[in-house]
C-alpha cells in the first residue's frame, strides 16, 4: 500500500516536473536568446544561443497591447518551438510573407487576446522595426487546409498557434491564425520593389 | 467527479469544530491542528480540482472521438460532423485496344445529419464517360446525359426538394467532379461511372493507366475575389488565368488524415488481349496475375490499394508476336465503325544532329521524389548527347532560368557544368510554365548548322491553365518538336499528352526512379530516329470524318490509330508514309479480317468532339458548343458541355431536415511533399503533464489523509 502510494506520488511528481519544465524552459531560454539576438545584431550574422543549438534568433516580435516581446527562432520544428516562436523557412525573401508559429501554452498564448486593429512589431536583423496591424483572426482545421503562402498579400505577417487555447490535447487539428498586414502597406511594398 | 465527492465528503464534517474530548490537551490540540490542516488542504485540493476539471473534461470529450476523422470547422469554430467515407472500385475490361471501366464509388455518411458530398477526381486523359448509375440500397437510378447547365439545374432542384441525386461534370478532359445530394445519416450511396479509354501500345508493350489522385495544381494569375459561393470546394480562389481554379483544387490530405478505411480502391482487371500474353507487370503496385493464353485476370497483390498514386498495368505479347496491325469492327445503330492500328516498320536512317533544349520543372509540386526522378531523367538525357549536338538546360519555378544564354556544343566542359547544375536543382516555388516556354522558344537557334530542333520538357504538369499553354506551344514552337516526360506518381497526363501533340512530339512517363532509364531510353531512341511524315490512310469508298482526321508524324515504335464511321468491313485499307530521304512506305490490310470490337462508336464520338475543340483552338475562336452537345447526346458520351445526372423520383429527405455539404479530399500523391505549408504542431504536452501530475498528487494526498484518519 505504502509502496504503491510512493510510486503514485513519484510518478505524479515527475509528471508535474516535466509539465512545469516546459514553460520554465520557454521562459529561461528567452533570456539567453536575448543575448544571442544582441550578438547577432551586432555582428550581423547568425549567432547560436548555445553551441549545440540547431536554431538561431532571426527576429524579435513585440506585441505592445499585451506588453510582451520575444525572440523569434529559425524553423518550426519542435526544437526551436520549445525555446521561442519559430519562423517558417522560406519567408526571408524581400516582400515574402512572414509566417511565425509558436506554442499556444507558452509564447503564443498571448495571441488569444489579439484583435483586428491591434499593433504588432517585428524587428529584423537590420534592427529596423516593422509595424503590422492585425487584420483578422480565424480558426482553421489543419487536417483539411494547408497554408498557401502564395495567396497571401506581399509582406503579410501570419502567426499560427494551436487552438483551443485551454485544451490539454497537444495533437489536435485546430489552429488559431492571426493575419497582420504591414501598417504602412504602400511604402513598404515600394521600398521592396526598389530592392 | 467521483474523486471530487470522495474528497469533499470528509470536509463536510470538519472535525476541528467537534466539542473537545477527554484526552490530554497537548495531544488534542495537535490532533485538532492536524485535522484543520487536513481540512484546509482538502479544500485547496478541491478548488484545484475545480480549476482543472474543465480541462480534464474537455480532454475526455476529445478522446472519445475516433482518431483520424475529418472535421470541418465553421465560422464559430465549433466541431462539425466527420466526413463522408469513400470507397472505390475499378472493374476494368480490356478488349483489344480499348478498356471499359466501371468505376464504383461508395459514399458513406457517418454523421447524424443529411449530407451532400462533392468529390473532384481524375480519370484517364482520354477517358470517354458514357454512363452514370446511382444505387441506394436496392434501388438503381440510371443517369441521363444532359447539357451541362440543364443538368446542374435539375440536380439543384432535386437537391432542394430532398430527392437523392448524383451528377458528374467534366472540368478538364482528365478531371471530373461528382456531387451526391441527400445522403441520409448512416446511409450508403453508390455512384457508378462508366468510361472507356484506349490502351496505350508502344514499343511492343501495352499499357493502361488508372489515375486515383491528382497532384495539387498551381494556379497562375492573381486571385479574383468572387462573391462567396454557397460553399468553397477547393483551396484555391479563381485567378485571372484560371477562372475555375476553385473547382479543380480539391483539398489534398495525407493518408493519416482520412478515416482509416477511406480512400481505398479495389481494382480488378480482365484483359482479353486478342493474342497470347507473356507477362503482366506494374511499376506502381505488386500484382496478382492469372494468365491463360490471351486472357489475364489482374488484381493488386495486397487487396485494396491506397488512392495515392496512378495504377499502371503493362502487358507484353508472347515471344515475337508483337502485333504490327490490328483491325476492329462494330455495328452500332445500323452504322459500321472500324478501328485500325498500324505499326510502321522500324525506321533506320542516318543519325541526326540535334539541338536539344532540356526544360525542367523545379516548382514546389515537384518537391520530394519527383525532383529526384526529374534530375536523373535529365542527366540521362545529357548522356545521350553526341559530339556535334548542341544543348541547353532551362529550369523554371516562379521564374525561368537558362544555364547558358544560348545553346552550346555538347562537349566535355559544357556537359560537366550542366551536370553540376542539374545535380544542384531544388524544387520550390510556383509553376510559371508560360515564362519557361517563352524563354525556351525564344532562344536563338542554330538552325543553319542543320540541326534538328528538339525540346524535352520534364514536369508533373500540375498547372490549371493548360489551355493557354497549348496555345502558346502551338503558336510559338516554330520548327521545334516538343517531347514531354511525365514525372511523379500522379502527373497531369492530359497536359503532357496534349503538349506533346501540339508540339508534334511524343510523351513518356517516369513512374519510379527505377524505370527512368527504361522510359527515357525509349523516348530518346524515338527522338534520335527519323520520323515518318505525310502519313496517309486510304479507306475503301468514302468515309465520313475519320478520327484523328489527319494522322500526325509517326515516331519509332509508335502506331497509327484511326477510327472511322460508315465504312463496312470489306475491301482494303492502305496506309502510306514518307521516310527521310524521299523513300516511301506503304502497307495494306484486308478489312474483312477485322475482329469484333466494342465501344468504337464512343471512341469515334470522343475523337470528333476533340476535333471540334481542336479546330476552335486553331481558329482562335470559342468551340462550337451546339455541335459538341449534339455529338455528345447522340452517342451518349460526355463532353465539356454535357453532364450526367441521376435523380430519384421519390423524396427521401424530410422537409425539416437541413442538408450539410462536404467536399471529400484527395490524397497527396506518394513521394511528393505537401506543396503548400502544413500547419506546424504548436502545442506542448506541458499543460497535460501538469494536470496529470497535479491530479496524481492530489489523489495520493487524499489517500494519505484518509489512511491517517483511520489510524487516528
Amino acid at each position: 500500500m505504502n509502496r504503491a502510494l510512493l510510486l503514485l506520488v513519484g510518478c505524479s511528481a515527475t509528471l508535474l516536473v516535466f509539465g512545469l519544465w516546459i514553460p520554465f524552459k520557454a521562459l529561461v531560454a528567452q533570456e539567453m536568446l536575448e543575448l544571442a539576438w544582441a550578438e547577432s545584431q551586432a555582428r550581423q550574422s547568425e549567432a547560436r544561443p548555445w553551441p549545440w543549438a540547431d536554431t538561431w534568433p532571426v527576429a524579435k516580435l513585440d506585441i505592445p497591447a499585451q506588453g510582451v516581446s520575444m525572440i523569434v527562432l529559425e524553423g518550426v520544428h519542435g526544437e526551436s518551438l520549445a525555446f521561442g516562436p519559430g519562423r517558417v523557412p522560406g519567408s526571408e525573401g524581400p516582400g515574402a510573407p512572414v509566417v511565425l508559429a509558436g506554442h499556444r501554452d507558452t509564447h503564443f498564448r498571448h495571441l488569444q487576446h489579439l484583435e483586428p486593429g491591434d499593433a504588432v512589431r517585428l524587428q529584423g536583423m537590420d534592427r529596423q522595426w516593422r509595424r503590422y496591424q492585425v487584420t483578422a483572426t480565424r480558426v482553421v482545421d489543419s487536417s483539411r487546409e494547408s497554408l498557401d503562402t502564395r495567396s497571401l498579400a506581399q509582406g503579410t505577417l501570419v502567426m499560427i498557434t494551436c487552438y483551443p487555447f485551454d485544451s490539454l490535447d497537444a495533437s489536435g487539428p485546430l489552429r488559431f491564425v492571426v493575419e497582420a498586414k504591414p501598417a504602412y502597406g504602400m511604402e513598404q511594398i515600394d521600398t521592396v520593389a526598389a530592392l | 467527479m467521483m474523486l471530487l465527492s470522495l474528497l469533499a465528503n470528509p470536509v463536510v464534517r470538519p472535525e476541528c469544530h467537534h466539542p473537545s474530548l477527554k484526552p490530554l490537551l497537548s495531544t488534542r490540540a495537535r490532533r485538532n491542528m492536524i485535522r484543520c490542516a487536513e481540512g484546509i488542504s482538502l479544500w485547496l485540493a478541491m478548488v484545484l480540482m475545480l480549476f482543472v476539471h474543465p480541462l480534464y473534461a474537455e480532454a475526455r470529450a476529445m478522446e472519445s472521438e475516433q482518431p483520424g476523422q475529418l472535421y470541418l470547422v465553421d465560422r464559430k469554430s465549433a466541431w462539425q460532423e466527420p466526413a463522408l467515407v469513400l470507397d472505390s472500385r475499378f472493374d476494368v475490361q480490356v478488349t483489344g485496344l480499348l478498356a471499359q471501366t466501371h468505376l464504383t464509388r461508395t459514399f458513406r455518411n457517418t454523421s447524424d445529419v443529411w449530407q451532400e458530398g462533392l468529390f473532384v477526381f481524375p480519370l484517364p486523359e482520354q477517358a470517354s464517360v458514357y454512363g452514370l448509375t446511382m444505387t441506394v440500397g436496392e434501388r438503381r437510378i440510371v443517369g441521363q446525359l444532359q447539357p451541362r447547365a440543364q443538368a446542374r439545374q435539375n440536380y439543384e432542384k432535386a437537391k432542394q426538394a430532398g430527392q437523392k441525386a448524383a451528377t458528374v461534370e467534366q472540368n478538364r478532359p482528365n478531371l471530373f467532379t461528382s456531387r451526391i445530394a441527400n445522403i441520409a445519416p448512416g446511409e450508403e450511396v453508390t455512384v457508378e461511372v462508366q468510361y472507356q479509354q484506349p490502351v496505350n501500345y508502344r514499343h511492343g508493350e501495352f499499357e493502361l493507366r488508372l489515375p486515383t489522385t491528382l497532384t495539387p495544381r498551381y494556379m497562375p494569375g492573381a486571385p479574383v475575389s468572387t462573391p462567396a459561393s454557397a460553399w468553397q470546394s477547393g483551396w484555391s480562389l479563381p485567378t485571372t488565368q484560371v477562372a475555375d481554379a476553385d473547382e479543380i483544387s480539391p483539398f489534398t490530405v495525407l493518408p493519416d488524415d482520412v478515416n482509416a478505411g477511406s480512400h481505398r480502391a479495389t481494382i480488378a482487371l480482365e484483359i482479353e488481349a486478342g493474342l497470347p500474353v507473356d507477362e503482366v507487370t506494374s511499376p506502381s503496385h505488386p500484382l496478382q496475375v492469372e494468365l491463360e493464353g490471351s486472357r489475364a485476370k489482374v488484381a493488386p497483390e495486397h487487396g485494396p490499394i491506397l488512392m495515392d498514386r496512378d495504377v499502371i498495368v503493362r502487358w507484353r505479347p508472347a515471344g515475337s508476336q508483337a502485333p504490327t496491325a490490328a483491325l476492329f469492327h462494330q455495328q452500332w445503330r445500323g452504322e459500321d465503325f472500324l478501328m485500325a492500328m498500324v505499326m510502321p516498320p522500324a525506321i533506320t536512317g542516318q543519325v541526326l544532329r540535334r539541338e536539344l533544349l532540356f526544360v525542367i520543372d523545379t516548382s514546389g509540386s515537384m518537391a520530394g521524389e519527383s525532383i529526384r526522378q526529374a534530375r536523373s531523367a535529365l542527366l540521362r538525357g545529357l548522356d545521350t548527347l553526341r559530339p556535334g549536338d548542341r544543348f541547353n538546360v532551362i529550369q523554371f519555378n516562379s521564374q525561368a532560368h537558362a544555364l547558358y544564354p544560348q545553346p552550346v556544343p555538347a562537349n566535355g566542359h559544357y556537359l560537366a557544368r550542366a551536370r553540376d547544375y542539374v545535380q544542384d536543382l531544388d524544387a520550390d516555388g510556383g509553376t510559371e510554365m508560360a515564362g519557361a516556354l517563352s524563354l525556351a522558344m525564344g532562344m536563338e537557334s542554330s538552325e543553319s548548322a542543320g540541326h534538328v530542333q528538339q525540346m524535352v520538357f520534364m514536369t508533373d504538369g500540375a498547372v490549371g491553365n493548360e489551355s493557354a499553354l497549348f496555345d502558346q506551344i502551338r503558336t510559338g514552337l516554330g520548327n521545334r518538336r516538343l517531347f514531354t516526360v511525365a514525372i511523379g506518381s500522379a502527373p497531369n497526363m492530359h497536359f503532357l499528352r496534349e503538349a506533346a501533340r501540339w508540339g508534334r512530339g511524343q510523351y513518356t512517363a517516369v513512374h519510379s526512379a527505377a524505370e527512368v532509364d527504361k522510359a527515357l531510353g525509349k523516348l530518346f531512341a524515338a527522338m534520335e530516329a527519323p520520323v515518318m511524315t505525310d502519313v496517309e490512310v486510304q479507306w475503301p469508298g468514302t468515309v465520313a470524318q475519320p478520327v484523328p482526321a489527319k494522322p500526325g508524324d509517326l515516331f519509332h515504335g509508335q502506331p497509327l490509330v484511326q477510327v472511322v464511321r460508315g465504312a463496312p468491313a470489306e475491301g482494303e485499307l492502305t496506309v502510306s508514309g514518307r521516310l527521310p530521304g524521299g523513300r516511301s512506305w506503304r502497307t495494306s490490310l484486308d478489312l474483312a479480317r477485322a475482329a469484333p470490337g466494342k465501344g468504337l462508336d464512343r471512341q469515334w464520338a470522343r475523337g470528333r468532339i476533340d476535333a471540334v475543340m481542336d479546330s476552335a483552338r486553331l481558329a482562335g475562336t470559342e468551340p462550337d458548343e451546339a455541335a459538341i452537345v449534339e455529338l455528345s447526346l447522340s452517342h451518349g458520351v460526355m463532353s465539356p458541355f454535357t453532364s450526367f445526372v441521376a435523380i430519384e423520383e421519390r423524396v427521401s429527405r424530410p422537409e425539416g431536415e437541413s442538408l450539410n455539404q462536404e467536399a471529400v479530399p484527395t490524397l497527396l500523391p506518394v513521394g511528393s511533399q505537401p506543396g503548400m505549408l502544413r500547419y506546424p504542431q504548436t502545442a506542448t504536452f506541458g499543460p497535460l503533464l501538469t494536470a496529470l501530475g497535479l491530479v496524481g498528487l492530489m489523489f495520493s494526498l487524499a489517500i494519505v489523509m484518509l489512511s491517517r484518519r483511520q489510524t487516528l
